[in-house]
């Protein structure tokens, strides 16, 4: 926080909305792909079992468990609680998302991504949308990041149960 | 001079006294909200597991996936339509959906060729159907009616007719995204196949196979059919290549296992 307090005036009107800015879009999106995914849970466990990456064992577990893990993480930074706890673990999953991906591009499997339900079936030209969903992971783990790194806004219940 | 100099000595002993006061204040305040920050993130990153375990066990109750379900009689492995003889040398799994538009490419392109094989007592094809583009018939779950249908046909009036349905249903696909054919439809269609209506009506409509097509569809999923069509030729999967691409592979796969 010494940097905010040595940074010029104007940086300091305007640097603490960037963890509003990113706790919204992150939480945001968070909660879009857990809340799309909770209807069907046999199909998000053939969407992780899709991607050919983890044991039988423990595929259908992390499919039922993913959507509500994805909800909850996307509530408490939308409304600003545990900020850095939330972003740690944002960060893993999303670096878990892009390693998934690129290595189902890598193997030349045509898959959906199943980030926002659906998935565990094909894909038309399942290829060409890899790189852009992995360029949006990645876009969310900077905002994720950005948030490990600042975890304090306005607007967060933080504020309010953890003052500093 | 002296007093003054005693003055100003006192002075700066209290300053120091009261500023060692406000450090070891500052310091156990520190501590307090350090203790607080602790205790509020281990009681929130608890009630948040809390929540993910139940959520978790809800949801696996809400996933009939693998619940026992009688298969119709008549499958071959569970999940297969047969067409031709069991005895066959040549098995040919062709997993499908019945809403899935490569799907019914393939069946128009290649179901008179591998017809000749079946006649001939070469092949036995093995129609492993799926149901995951349940969400692409507007929420009519077309897929799981359709399979359904033909699990009942097959139970009621055995497999040369669960064929006949299989192909009609192909001959009548539905463009994906729409709710496709109706249950009275499939009803209309059984029994163009050769089911009885009195028998099939009821299991059609209620859907008396659902679990058998939902633990088909995940077994199918365990089985590698991530994308469908996808065709097996006596256990070698063929590559997913162009309907046109995939139906000369296919006749040259089994030309190829013929040979063996």
């Amino acid at each position: 926080m010494t940097t905010v307090e040595t940074a010029p005036e104007t940086r300091r009107a305007w640097l603490p909305w960037v963890g509003v800015f990113a706790r919204l879009l992150v939480g945001g999106v968070w909660i879009a792909a857990g809340l799309l995914k909770i209807p069907d849970p046999a199909e998000n466990v053939r969407a992780v079992r899709a991607y050919r990456l983890l044991p039988e064992a423990v595929v259908p577990t992390l499919g039922h468990s993913l959507p509500f893990v994805e909800l909850l993480l996307g509530l408490c930074l939308v409304i600003g609680l545990l900020v850095r706890v939330n972003a740690v673990l944002s960060c893993l999953l999303l670096v878990a998302f892009v390693v998934g991906i690129a290595s189902a591009w890598a193997r030349g499997l045509q898959i959906e991504c199943g980030c926002f339900g659906g998935g565990g079936g094909s894909a038309a030209n399942a290829a060409e949308k890899y790189p852009w969903e992995i360029a949006r992971d990645f876009g969310l783990l900077l905002s994720s990041a950005w948030l490990v790194w600042r975890p304090r806004s306005p607007w967060a219940l933080d504020n309010r149960v953890l003052p500093e | 001079m002296t007093k003054k100099q005693s003055r100003a000595t006192k002075q700066a002993h209290a300053q120091r006294a009261a500023e060692r006061a406000a450090a070891i204040r500052a310091e156990s305040e520190r501590k307090e909200r350090r203790r607080r920050t602790i205790v509020v993130t281990a009681v929130v990153i608890g009630v948040l597991t809390l929540v993910v375990a139940i959520a978790t066990i809800v949801q696996s109750g809400r996933d009939t996936t693998g619940e026992s379900a009688t298969p119709p009689a008549g499958v071959v492995d569970t999940y297969g339509l047969p067409r031709g003889s069991d005895g066959a040398p040549v098995t040919v799994e062709i997993y499908e959906d019945f809403m899935c538009p490569f799907c019914g490419d393939l069946e128009a392109a290649a179901t008179d060729m591998l017809v000749g094989y079946v006649d001939a007592g070469d092949v036995q094809v093995q129609y492993k159907m799926l149901s995951f583009l349940d969400r692409a018939s507007d929420g009519s779950d077309y897929s799981t009616r359709a399979m359904n249908a033909v699990g009942v046909v097959l139970d009621t009036a055995g497999p040369e007719a669960a064929v006949r349905l299989h192909d009609l249903l192909y001959e009548n696909q539905p463009a994906e995204g729409t709710p496709g054919l109706d249950d009275d439809q499939l009803v209309a269609l059984a029994v163009e196949a050769g089911a009885d209506e009195e028998q099939v009506r009821g299991p059609i409509e209620d859907r008396a196979f659902e679990v058998w097509v939902k633990n088909a569809t995940d077994q199918a999923n365990q089985d590698g059919a991530t994308s469908t069509p996808y065709v097996v030729v006596n256990d070698e999967p063929l590559d997913q290549v162009p309907t046109e691409q995939l139906v000369a592979d296919l006749e040259a796969a089994i030309e190829a296992a013929k040979a063996e």
